[in-house]
């Protein structure tokens, strides 16, 4: 292990060695490491576990007389420098660091180099990432004629120092292949292959960087890695992983790229949108960046623990994505590296607390807040949708008049008949209409299997006559108080409701004001707009609303009980009613005031008819109004009711349907304190909202909240963001950023091989407005991007890691581009950008076997073949082959890249129904396509995957290959079909299925080629 | 085959959980120990090569179970003192409860084996060996809910994103095979087909590199994801579609001069390897009658805990590191008396047999086998408590779990709690100590088993963990 640690540092030094054995030592590149990594933990930023008063992260300090009269630094004398005497100590007692403390010991190279620093003068130099870029003006160099822009002279100026020689540039085809799928994240058609290669004019490769930057392709192969850093996905993560909606967001980052907005605008939005002045639907759609990390909804956590756990996640995220600090070290002590005291993890918390959210979350979609985010296309409908219930209901209004008189006619026929009416669509539950006498100790079950569950709306409707105060009116739940399921009662005489999952915590639970009256008959109503809220819950007495206490709100969850219905029982024995009831009425719909108030009425519509117009009451004038528009109006008129219904309820229902998207807001602010050892219930000082102090000052002309952070990160002398980010940009081109530990630039952070390169990458980002599209042309326009990549044996040892790039980067794509690959290349991608989330094929019961339930429901038609950036993430069971192929579980921010080379990798590629399908597919268009010999089909599909014509070794390989699988299959064509049997595209019947099967036993062998997989 | 690797690069950017393995063969010969794991591990002479570790998802109930508590009859139905409770954090479930009413087992408890361990009715199997077991009584965690708790026992970290023991293990030591993988997962439902949901990420490797992260094993469809070849195309198609991609991979390498070429070339040969070995591993056809008198008839289906049982052996005897079930609906806020039983019968017969397996193979004395859940479960009724119904809440203060085989010291009871069973008094074992415990066995100090990521160095235990000596063999 300790070796193991120790081969890594070495390979480092072998390449930035040489120049460090040549040149006077460096503190921030030789000697910062060392304390950092070996003596830091103890001597360091962290207060609380600093030993002996010791520090070495500061130089006043370390170079000051300790109490015991020993100086740890004596600049120009190493043997009087307690540092120095204690390192290289024979004494096992006295070496540091000490074994116990679990670090290695300095290895002789370390130790001499330390030597050298102080016996050299020991000179100090503040950590470099925390000072600000200046632009350095590039080397002068021998190899003057290579250098195309900046970046090359830095790169080749290094070469120039370590003896080493640029490669020759990339082949054209290589060339064309790299850079469009580092680009676009999808490989070269033929014909975009052939145009490159025959257009040798000045400019043709830049007119290809031009065209891809162009691509809406581009914004979304910029979007999946900006999604791994967000830590989007479609579920909400922490145990049942319920489903949430975020794609609104998703696709406002890909518009974002698209229209290449400036990267400080991009943040503005995404940490602040919401409190611009004047903010647009748009940048409060951004800032679902901070609401897009895991929520957990299992039933029994402590609230607070998990909100300060979002919290907190907001604040790593932050750190780790624009700062390239680990400010989550400083969570539940000070920075044991950096100068990161723990409050400061805290100051920074507290700008992201204020949020009105929830650390209990629902589980089956979007918590608050969360917005409609109605796309374009959502917006055009429902202004239609509008205009069309507008016109309704101008239609209606004209038919008033019409109305009256044709009513005012039919009540003179209504008199004499014997008529009545009530609001129609109820059920009676099958119980007899007389009134039912109750004992208190028994109930009447009914056997109606009407169901309910807790979004479904309803009214409950009955005559009651108690003769005591408690007692159940109507039931479908578990027999006692506390049991599952609906429950309407008297309470203390109050009218009841209980809507239950698990009384403790999942429950609706409301009552009116007032009592009822005893030994009276009184009609009661309830109804419940099926919304989850006791706000959609009202209770009617004898027809009139009576007011009502909301006494617990936490209906979040499907109910369960398979219980009757009940009259006068279901919660318990206490709660047996105790008199009569009878007319009991359930509607599966949320009944309006005004169809309650008729309800309890007894006059018949014949009654009410008679009586002179000016002495109907409200109720009497809505009974006569509902029943003659029910049953007894004119066509036309009731026609125009029915259109206005119905365009209102289309409204409605295209309107719920809009997406939604959690953002964020601020609420009332809280108190923010520091919580020791990071533990939710473990507060100690007050902090308020501050940045880092050892970064640069947050200047007074900007708000103390989000909007102010977002600006500070943005800001000209902010020394991280531009430098984090053009690094990430690098390692994405490149494998490997200028820093490699591209979420660490502090003390623990490797130093960068280039820091004069990335500060001035960094710069003139800055400078150019934050241009992303720019910066990355740069970066391809150079002559260092263009190199070839073959590796020498040379290169090999010096270089292995090509750190210095004195060859292009070769290394393999990542999973989505795999992926993408193969659907583009064998014609079945379904081109499309944006919209919800979409599922591809996945091997069954994966789900399943978790979880239970329903499982994955794999989409058909173009969900299967859309680019995978559109893949349906669950996060605790994410896309297997994804997740094979290295992508980040999107659980918490991810930035890194990592590349894995597996067997699983392998038996994904040639046995997953994608890439068959795909080879099937991409076999058909080499027959169709590819023309009519063998040997120019096999062109086709090397050029299509390769973006390259095979050599003449490949081809005879591929062609020996493919006979070997015609004869196979010519002797069992029952196998070929078998085989061409994969996936749900059809398949083209024009072709013989032996020719076909062998093409695509050779087009799957294409795909898995080490180069099929590989940026070369 | 072309040969400039560096240990640098074999170690660095190349290195592959399977594929180091037949990369260090290149270079060093055959050499059948460990492969795959870290220069300088273990850091001493282990006592096991490897784990079998049943966890039993959702919080078995441990005072119907293993710790005996007669006393409790004498309170039956009274409310939980609030000096035994000490304002311990509750669960949201039942924090709102208006009373706390005690309720004893309704289940028998008698001694068994020359120790006298205390095992419930409901285990007859498992007290068949108790003398082969090492039984914890005063487990304890600080999670009370099962994501964060289960977590904190495969990660220790009750908030995702670290790796899993598994994943440690396969990192620092490898596997001893090289045709699987060294860390296997395997899933059972509860009969019941409910119980908590599991997530990928307890077998995932967090900020370690991915080729760590446990390969489940299936009982739908392929057993290792994509393992089969498709319908139509047969092994010797395969044979001879590898021989022409090895032959153009090798052309590229030897014109790229990209040694990760060689490293995929080795991949896909041990993905070749695996569609042979894996298939073998899981036909259970072979194995004799004796083997399903032993595991039950349950082990004939599969996807069972008895089928996952027994092909925990089989792995064990391959050389797989680290092999982990799941077995699911140990959740029994309700209806426990009916309910405990059925997760009993799924798992008692296979996991005594189990370890009887092991042993009359020679191989109980190098293998750990681990038993428990996340958490136990109150002495309190949650929910409705009547005569023969009760329900138990999540409880994080004591829960017991039982060891046995390498490291251990077999028929040792160890730890002890109140009357109440609600706190431990004796011999406390925090969720780090036990994991230190683990490593212990495999030869590791888990102080030095760290890997550095966002310039921090990382280990299982964080900046915990004792051992716990008194259980070791």
């Amino acid at each position: 292990m300790h070796n193991w640690k120790r081969a890594g540092l070495l390979a480092l030094s072998a390449v930035l060695g040489n120049t460090a054995h040549a040149a006077r030592v460096e503190f921030n590149r030789d000697v910062r490491p060392i304390f950092s990594d070996r003596c830091f933990s103890c001597h360091g930023p962290d207060s609380v576990n600093r030993k002996a008063q010791l520090r070495l992260d500061q130089e006043a300090a370390a170079k000051a007389k300790l109490a015991d009269g020993k100086t740890p630094i004596v600049p120009g004398d190493a043997e009087k420098s307690e540092v120095y005497r204690r390192i290289s100590s024979n004494s096992k007692a006295l070496r540091m660091p000490p074994a116990y403390a679990g670090h290695d010991p300095l290895t002789p190279k370390e130790v001499d180099t330390i030597r050298r620093w102080l016996n050299e003068g020991a000179v100090w130099q503040k950590h470099w990432a925390f000072l600000e870029p200046v632009r350095p003006a590039p080397p002068q160099v021998k190899h003057n004629a290579w250098v195309r822009n900046a970046v090359d002279a830095f790169i080749v100026s290094r070469l120039e120092n370590e003896g080493l020689e640029p490669a020759p540039e990339a082949d054209k085809a290589t060339l064309l292949r790299r850079v469009t799928l580092d680009l676009t994240g999808l490989p070269p058609t033929p014909s975009e292959a052939d145009a490159f290669l025959k257009d040798t004019t000045h400019g043709a490769y830049e007119r290809v960087v031009d065209r891809l930057l162009a691509s809406t392709h581009y914004a979304e192969r910029m979007t999946i890695r900006w999604l791994e850093a967000a830590r989007y996905a479609d579920t909400n993560g922490y145990q049942s992983d319920g489903e949430r909606s975020m794609w609104r967001w998703r696709d406002w980052v890909i518009s974002a790229f698209d229209r290449n907005m400036p990267f400080d605008r991009f943040t503005i939005g995404q940490i602040a949108g919401d409190l611009l002045p004047n903010a647009t639907l748009d940048d409060r759609i951004a800032t679902a960046f901070h609401r897009n990390h895991r929520t957990s909804a299992e039933g029994g956590i402590v609230e607070e623990e998990f909100r300060t756990e979002y919290v907190a996640d907001r604040v790593e995220t932050t750190s780790t994505v624009w700062l390239g600090i680990t400010l989550g070290c400083a969570r539940c002590h000070d920075h044991k590296y950096d100068p990161l005291p723990q409050r400061d993890f805290y100051s920074m918390f507290a700008f992201f607390n204020n949020v009105p959210e929830r650390g209990l979350v629902y589980n089956f979609g979007n918590e608050e807040p969360f917005i409609k985010a109605p796309t374009p296309e959502n917006t055009t409908r429902l202004a239609e949708l509008d205009a069309e219930a507008a016109a309704a209901q101008e239609h209606w209004d004209a038919l008033q008049g019409r109305l009256r008189k044709e009513q005012r006619k039919w009540e003179k026929s209504a008199r004499a008949r014997q008529v009545d009416w009530t609001v129609p669509g109820a059920s009676d539950l099958r119980l007899p209409e007389q009134s039912l006498r109750l004992d208190g100790v028994h109930g009447v079950e009914s056997k109606d299997p009407l169901k309910f569950d807790y979004k479904d709306p309803f009214t409950f409707a009955a005559w009651i006559k108690p003769d005591s105060p408690n007692g159940v009116i109507l039931s479908k739940s578990e027999d006692y108080f506390e049991g599952e399921g609906h429950q309407w009662f008297l309470m203390d005489g109050k009218l009841r409701l209980h809507i239950t999952r698990r009384f403790t915590d999942i429950s609706l639970r409301m009552e009116t004001a007032q009592p009822l009256k005893l030994h009276e008959w009184q009609h009661v109503a309830i109804t419940y707009d099926g919304y989850r809220k006791g706000v959609g819950v009202h209770m009617y007495v004898n027809g009139e609303p009576w007011g009502t206490k909301i006494l617990f709100d936490e209906l979040t969850y499907p109910l369960g009980p398979k219980e009757p219905w009940r009259v006068g029982a279901g919660a318990g024995d206490k709660y047996r009613f105790k008199g009569e009831i009878k007319g009991v009425r359930v509607y599966k719909t949320a009944l309006t005031p005004e169809q309650v108030s008729v309800l309890p009425l007894k006059e018949t519509i014949s009654g009410i008819a008679a009586m002179p117009a000016a002495s109907r009451n409200a109720a009497q004038q809505h009974k006569l109004r509902f029943c003659f528009l029910d049953k007894y109006a004119p066509r036309e008129i009731r026609g125009g009711l029915h259109g206005l219904e119905e365009t209102r309820t289309a409204r409605r229902k295209y309107y719920e349907a809009i997406p939604t998207v959690m953002i964020m807001v601020e609420g009332k602010p809280r108190e923010t304190h520091l919580l020791r050892r990071g533990a939710y219930d473990q507060p100690g000082e007050k902090v308020t909202a501050r940045t880092p102090a050892v970064l640069p000052p947050f200047k007074p002309e900007w708000p103390n909240n989000r909007l102010g952070l977002a600006k500070w990160l943005v800001d000209r002398s902010n020394p991280l963001t531009a430098r984090v980010t053009v690094n990430r940009f690098w390692a994405m081109l490149f494998g490997t950023g200028l820093v490699k530990t591209v979420t660490d630039f502090g003390s623990q952070g490797e130093w960068p091989v280039h820091q004069d390169l990335l500060d001035w990458l960094a710069v003139e980002f800055m400078d150019s407005g934050w241009n992303v599209k720019g910066i990355l042309k740069t970066i391809v326009m150079s002559n260092t991007y263009r190199q070839e990549s073959r590796v020498t044996p040379e290169l090999l040892r010096k270089d292995p890691e090509n750190r210095l790039l004195a060859r292009g980067p070769r290394f393999r794509l990542p999973a989505e581009m795999i992926r993408d690959q193969a659907l583009a290349a064998s014609g079945l991608l379904v081109d499309r950008a944006g919209g919800p989330s979409v599922k591809p094929y996945q091997p069954p019961g994966l789900w399943q076997e978790l979880t239970g339930g329903h499982g994955y429901v794999e989409d058909s038609g173009a969900g299967l073949y859309r680019r995978s950036l559109y893949t349906y993430w669950k996060r605790t069971i994410a896309p297997p082959a994804m997740i094979t192929f290295d992508s980040p579980t999107r659980e918490t921010c991810i930035v890194r890249e990592t590349r894995t080379n597996t067997p699983l990798q392998a038996l994904n590629l040639m046995n997953d129904e994608t890439y068959l399908e795909a080879a099937r597919k991409l076999a058909e268009r080499a027959m169709r396509e590819g023309g009519a010999a063998e040997e120019q089909r096999v062109r086709f599909l090397f050029r299509t995957v390769l973006a390259r014509a095979p050599q003449d070794r490949e081809d005879q390989v591929l062609t020996k290959t493919l006979e070997q699988f015609r004869a196979r299959y010519a002797r069992h064509p029952e196998a070929a079909e078998k085989f061409l049997n994969q996936g749900k595209s059809p398949r083209d019947p024009s072709f013989n299925p032996v020719e076909l099967a062998a093409y695509t036993g050779i087009s799957s062998l294409i795909l898995n080629l080490d180069e099929a997989v590989t940026k070369e | 085959m072309n040969l400039h690797l560096t240990r640098r690069h074999l170690f660095g950017r190349a290195a592959t959980g399977l594929g180091i393995a037949a990369l260090a063969e290149l270079l060093q010969g055959k050499e059948r120990t460990s492969t795959g794991g870290l220069p300088g591990l273990p850091h001493f002479a282990p006592k096991a090569r490897r784990v079998i570790y049943l966890f039993q998802s959702g919080g078995p109930s441990q005072m119907e179970l293993f710790d005996y508590k007669p006393r409790l009859k004498d309170f039956q139905g009274a409310d939980l003192p609030e000096s035994v409770r000490q304002g311990q954090r509750l669960t949201g479930m039942s924090a709102t409860q208006s009373s706390f009413p005690i309720v004893p087992s309704v289940f028998q408890f008698a001694r068994h084996g020359k120790s006298g361990a205390w095992v419930s009715e409901l285990l007859p199997h498992t007290a068949k060996i108790a003398d082969q077991l090492t039984i914890v009584k005063s487990v304890h965690t600080e999670a009370i809910n099962h994501d964060p708790a289960v977590t904190f026992l495969q990660t220790g970290s009750q908030i995702a994103g670290r790796p899993s023991i598994g994943s440690w293990l396969a990192y620092g030591l490898g596997a001893e095979t090289q045709d699987l993988p060294a860390f296997v997962v395997m899933i059972s439902p509860g009969k019941g087909g409910g119980g908590q949901p599991l997530y990928d990420r307890l077998w995932g490797s967090g900020f370690l590199p991915t080729r760590y992260q446990g390969v489940k094993f299936r009982s739908v469809g392929d057993p290792v994801l994509y393992l089969s070849n498709p319908r139509g195309f047969d092994t010797e198609d395969r044979r001879a579609y590898l021989n022409a991609l090895g032959e153009l991979n090798q052309m590229k390498l030897e014109q790229s001069g990209d040694p990760e070429i060689s490293t995929r070339i080795s991949q896909y040969e041990m993905a070749f390897r695996m569609q042979s070995s894996v298939p073998e591993l899981t036909d259970l056809s072979k194995e004799p009658q004796a083997t399903f008198d032993l595991y039950g008839e349950d082990a004939r289906a599969p996807g069972t805990f008895a089928a996952n049982c027994l092909l925990a052996r089989r792995l064990a005897e391959r050389g797989v590191r680290f092999i982990q079930l799941y077995h699911r609906d140990w959740d029994h806020h309700g209806k426990l008396p009916a309910e405990l039983p059925k997760r009993c019968k799924d798992t008692d017969q296979a996991s005594a047999a189990l370890i009887q397996d092991l042993k009359q193979r020679g191989m109980l004395d190098d293998t750990l086998v681990i038993w428990g859940g996340e958490f136990g479960r109150t002495v309190y009724c949650q929910g409705r408590l009547t005569k023969d119904d009760y329900g138990r809440d999540h409880h994080p203060r004591c829960f017991t779990m039982w060891l046995a085989g390498g490291g251990m010291k077999p028929g040792v009871t160890m730890g002890e709690t109140d009357d109440f069973c609600y706190n431990v008094v004796r011999d406390p074992v925090h969720v780090f100590d036990m994991q230190a415990t683990i490593l212990h066995c495999l030869g590791i100090d888990h102080a030095r088993l760290t890997y550095k990521y966002m310039g921090r160095y990382f280990r299982l235990t964080d900046v915990h963990g004792n051992l716990v000596k008194d259980i070791l063999g």
